[in-house]
C-alpha cells in the first residue's frame, strides 16, 4: 500500500514472519492499518481454551499515539468492559513510541493471566471480583465457554 | 496624639519610656505614622492586625517572564548549569530555589534522577546496533551520528523527535514532554527540543504554552481568572486570601482562584459549592412541595391550597405549615414556620435522618442565598446613593467630600454582607461543640450589626452621620473579631 510508512510495513512483516506463540495478528486487505487480532486465552487463566477476536487500528499518528484495540468477543473481565474497551496503562497515558504491535499484542495476553481489579474498567466485574474471586473467575470461565469457543471472527 | 507629640517623643524616646515594653510600643507608633506617607491610610487598620492582609503585585506577562528568568538565572549561577535544565529543575521542584540548591549540594546525582532530569550512568543504554542502524522508531537506516537522544541513551533519528514533539505540543504538553524510549521518563530540556523542532510555528506555540505552564507550577504566581484577564498575579506566600485584579477588577481567593471565602477554606468552600449544585434543585422541590407525616413519617406531596392536611396513610390530621396537630389549630396560625433541630436524631429512623439533614442543610443554604440575593439588591441601593449624591452636588448641597461617608458606608456593608454569606458554608461543615457555640455567637453578632447597618444605609437621608458611621465602625469590628478567630493562615 502506498504511503504506509516503513515501520508499519517491517512491523506488519516481523508479525508474519515471526509471529508471538498464542497470537495472530493479519492486516486488513483493503486497509493495512487495520489488523485482525486472535489471541488464545492464556494457559491457567479462566480464558484457556477460548479464541478471542480483537481488532486493532493503527491512527495516522502511530506510533507517536498509540494503537486503538478493541475486544470484539465478549469476556468477563476487569479491565475490560462490555464493548470490549481495554484499560490498559500502554494504550493510554504509558504509551512510547518505541512500544510496537507485537508488545501491546503481549500485554494485552498478559492482562488475560493477570487481571487487576484495583484498576476496573467494568466496576461491576471488578467488585465481584474483589467480593469473591473464586465464583468470578467461574464466571468467566462460564463466559468464555459460550462466546469465545468456536467462535468466528465478528464482521 | 497629635504630630508635634509624636515628634518630640521620636526625638528622645527614653525619656518617657521606662521599660522596653514601651519603647517597642512607640516604634510601632513611628512606623505606623511615618512608614505611611499617604495621609488617607492613617485610619486603615496596621497590616499585622488585619486577618486578611496580603501583599501582591499585579504582573504583566513580560514582567512575570522577567521574574521567572531571574529564578532561573539564579540558579544557573549557583549551580553553574545551563538555564534549560535550570528552568526543568525548578519547574519539577515547584521554584523552591533553595531547597533544590541544598539538595544538589548534598547529592547532585539523586536530585537529577529523583527530578526525571538525568539518568544513572549504569542504566545507560545504547539500542543501536552496526554502523547504519534503523531507527526504533520509524525504522528508516541513518549513519550513526545522525541519531539523537538525552541522558538516558535512547537513540532515535532526529525525524521522529521532531514528530514526537509535534504531537505533544499538539496536546499541549510541554513542561512535562518524555524521551520515547519504552517506559523511559526523562524529560525533554527546551534546548534539546528547540535543536530538534525547526517549524517556527510550533516552536512559538511551545514556548507559549511552556510559560503558561510554568505560572501553573509557580507557587507565587496565578493567571487572573476574569474573563479575558491576561495579567498575572504575584503573591509574596501562596496564601488563601483575597485579591483583587486591578486591570479587569474581580476579586478572587489567590490558592484556589475562584471567589474569595473567608472564613472558609478553599477545600470546604469547593465542597459546598458541589453540593449546592448537585442537590439545590432536588432539595428545593423536595422542601417545597413534601413533608413527612408528623404521626407515621410517610412523605407527603402537596398537591392543592388547603394547608388542613390528612394523611392518606395513617389518617392524621394535621397542619402543613407547623405539623402541629390540627385539632390545636383554630381559625388563626400561630408562628408555624421555626427551624427545630431535633435532639433526638440518633434515634430516628433512616428516613427521617435523611429528612434531617436536608432540613439542615436547607436551613443553611436558604441563608447563604438569601445573603447572596440581599449583596445584590444592595448593590443597586449603592447606585441609588450614587445618584442622590450627584442631585444633592448639584443643589449646592454640599460637595462631593461631604457625602463620600455614604459611599464608604455602602461599600463597607458590602463587605461585611459578602463575610457574612460565607461564614454559612462554615457553619454547616462544623462540628458540634464550644467552637462552633462561639463561631455561631459571633455569627450572630455579625448578622445583627450588619442588619443595622443595611437598615442605616437603605435610610441614609434620616440617619445622622455620626450615628451610620459609628455603625459601620461597629459592622467591621465585628467582622474582623470573627476572621481573627475563624480565619485559618
Amino acid at each position: 500500500m502506498a504511503g504506509l510508512p516503513r515501520r508499519i510495513i517491517k512491523e506488519t512483516q516481523r508479525l508474519q514472519a515471526d509471529p508471538v506463540p498464542g497470537i495472530s495478528a493479519i492486516p486488513d486487505e483493503a486497509n493495512a492499518r487495520h489488523f485482525k487480532v486472535e489471541v488464545a486465552g492464556p494457559v491457567k487463566s479462566p480464558y484457556e481454551g477460548g479464541t478471542f477476536h480483537l481488532e486493532l487500528f493503527l491512527p495516522e499518528e502511530y506510533p507517536m499515539s498509540a494503537p486503538k484495540v478493541r475486544f470484539m468477543t465478549r469476556i468477563y473481565h476487569p479491565n475490560i468492559d462490555k464493548l470490549g474497551r481495554i484499560c490498559l496503562d500502554i494504550l493510554k497515558d504509558k504509551w512510547s513510541p518505541a512500544l510496537q504491535i507485537r508488545t501491546v499484542l503481549l500485554s494485552i495476553q498478559a492482562l488475560l493471566s493477570a487481571p487487576n481489579p484495583d484498576d476496573p474498567l467494568d466496576t461491576n466485574v471488578a467488585e465481584a471480583w474483589k467480593k469473591d474471586e473464586e465464583s468470578a473467575i467461574e464466571e468467566a470461565r462460564q463466559f468464555t465457554r459460550q462466546h469465545a469457543m468456536g467462535n468466528k471472527p465478528q464482521q | 496624639m497629635s504630630q508635634t507629640d509624636m515628634k518630640r517623643q521620636l526625638s528622645d524616646p527614653a525619656s518617657d519610656a521606662t521599660d522596653s515594653e514601651d519603647m517597642e510600643e512607640d516604634d510601632e507608633y513611628a512606623n505606623y505614622y511615618y512608614d505611611n506617607t499617604d495621609d488617607l491610610d492613617i485610619d486603615k487598620p496596621k497590616k499585622t492586625d488585619d486577618p486578611e492582609y496580603f501583599e501582591y503585585t499585579i504582573l504583566q506577562t513580560e514582567d512575570a517572564e522577567r521574574l521567572l528568568n531571574e529564578e532561573v538565572e539564579r540558579l544557573c549561577s549557583e549551580l553553574k548549569m545551563s538555564p534549560s535544565l535550570a528552568k526543568m529543575l525548578l519547574h519539577v521542584g515547584q521554584w523552591q530555589g533553595e531547597d533544590i540548591i541544598e539538595r544538589y549540594q548534598q547529592d547532585q546525582r539523586k536530585l537529577l534522577t529523583e527530578s526525571n532530569v538525568s539518568c544513572p550512568k549504569e542504566m545507560k543504554e545504547d539500542s543501536l546496533v552496526g554502523s547504519s542502524p534503523g531507527c526504533p522508531v520509524c525504522a528508516e537506516c541513518y549513519p550513526r551520528d545522525k541519531f539523537m537522544g538525552l541522558t538516558c541513551g535512547h537513540l532515535f533519528c532526529p525525524h521522529c523527535w521532531d514528530m514526537h514533539f509535534r504531537f505533544q505540543i499538539e496536546q499541549g504538553i510541554t513542561m512535562g514532554i518524555e524521551c520515547m524510549g519504552q517506559k523511559c521518563k526523562i524529560l525533554v530540556p527546551e534546548d534539546f527540543l528547540y535543536s530538534v523542532l525547526k517549524d517556527s510555528k510550533l516552536r512559538d506555540r511551545f514556548s507559549k504554552l511552556c510559560f503558561m505552564d510554568l505560572i501553573k507550577g509557580h507557587p507565587k504566581l496565578r493567571f487572573c481568572p476574569g474573563p479575558n484577564c491576561s495579567v498575572i498575579i504575584h503573591a509574596k506566600e501562596p496564601r488563601a486570601k483575597k485579591v483583587e485584579c486591578s486591570v479587569c477588577k474581580s476579586t478572587f481567593c489567590f490558592r484556589c482562584g475562584i471567589e474569595y471565602h473567608a472564613p472558609t477554606d478553599c477545600d470546604v468552600i469547593k465542597k459546598w459549592l458541589t453540593k449546592c449544585a448537585d442537590d439545590s434543585e432536588t432539595a428545593n422541590y423536595i422542601s417545597a412541595h413534601t413533608k413527612d407525616c408528623p404521626s407515621c413519617h410517610v412523605c407527603i406531596e402537596k398537591s392543592a391550597g388547603c394547608n388542613h392536611m390528612q394523611c392518606s396513610k395513617c389518617k392524621f390530621d394535621f397542619c402543613w405549615m407547623c405539623l402541629g396537630d390540627w385539632k390545636s389549630h383554630g381559625s388563626e396560625y400561630y408562628e408555624c414556620s421555626r427551624y427545630k433541630e431535633n435532639p433526638n436524631i440518633a434515634n430516628e429512623s433512616v428516613l427521617v435522618q435523611a429528612r434531617e439533614a436536608l432540613k439542615k442543610y436547607l436551613f443553611y443554604f436558604e441563608r447563604w442565598e438569601n445573603h447572596a440575593k440581599s449583596l445584590q439588591l444592595e448593590e443597586q441601593t449603592l447606585q441609588k446613593i450614587t445618584s442622590r449624591i450627584n442631585v444633592k452636588v448639584m443643589e449646592n448641597e454640599g460637595t462631593w467630600i461631604d457625602w463620600q461617608y455614604l459611599q464608604n458606608a455602602a461599600a463597607l456593608l458590602k463587605k461585611c454582607r459578602y463575610t457574612l454569606q460565607y461564614t454559612y458554608p462554615y457553619a454547616y461543615y462544623m462540628d458540634k461543640g464550644g467552637r462552633k457555640q462561639l463561631f455561631e455567637y459571633q455569627q450572630a453578632q455579625l448578622e445583627a450589626e450588619v442588619e443595622n447597618l443595611s437598615w442605616k444605609v437603605e435610610r441614609a437621608e434620616i440617619t445622622h452621620r455620626g450615628d451610620l458611621e459609628n455603625q459601620m465602625d461597629i459592622a467591621e469590628k465585628r467582622r474582623q473579631t470573627l476572621l481573627k478567630d475563624f480565619l485559618e493562615v
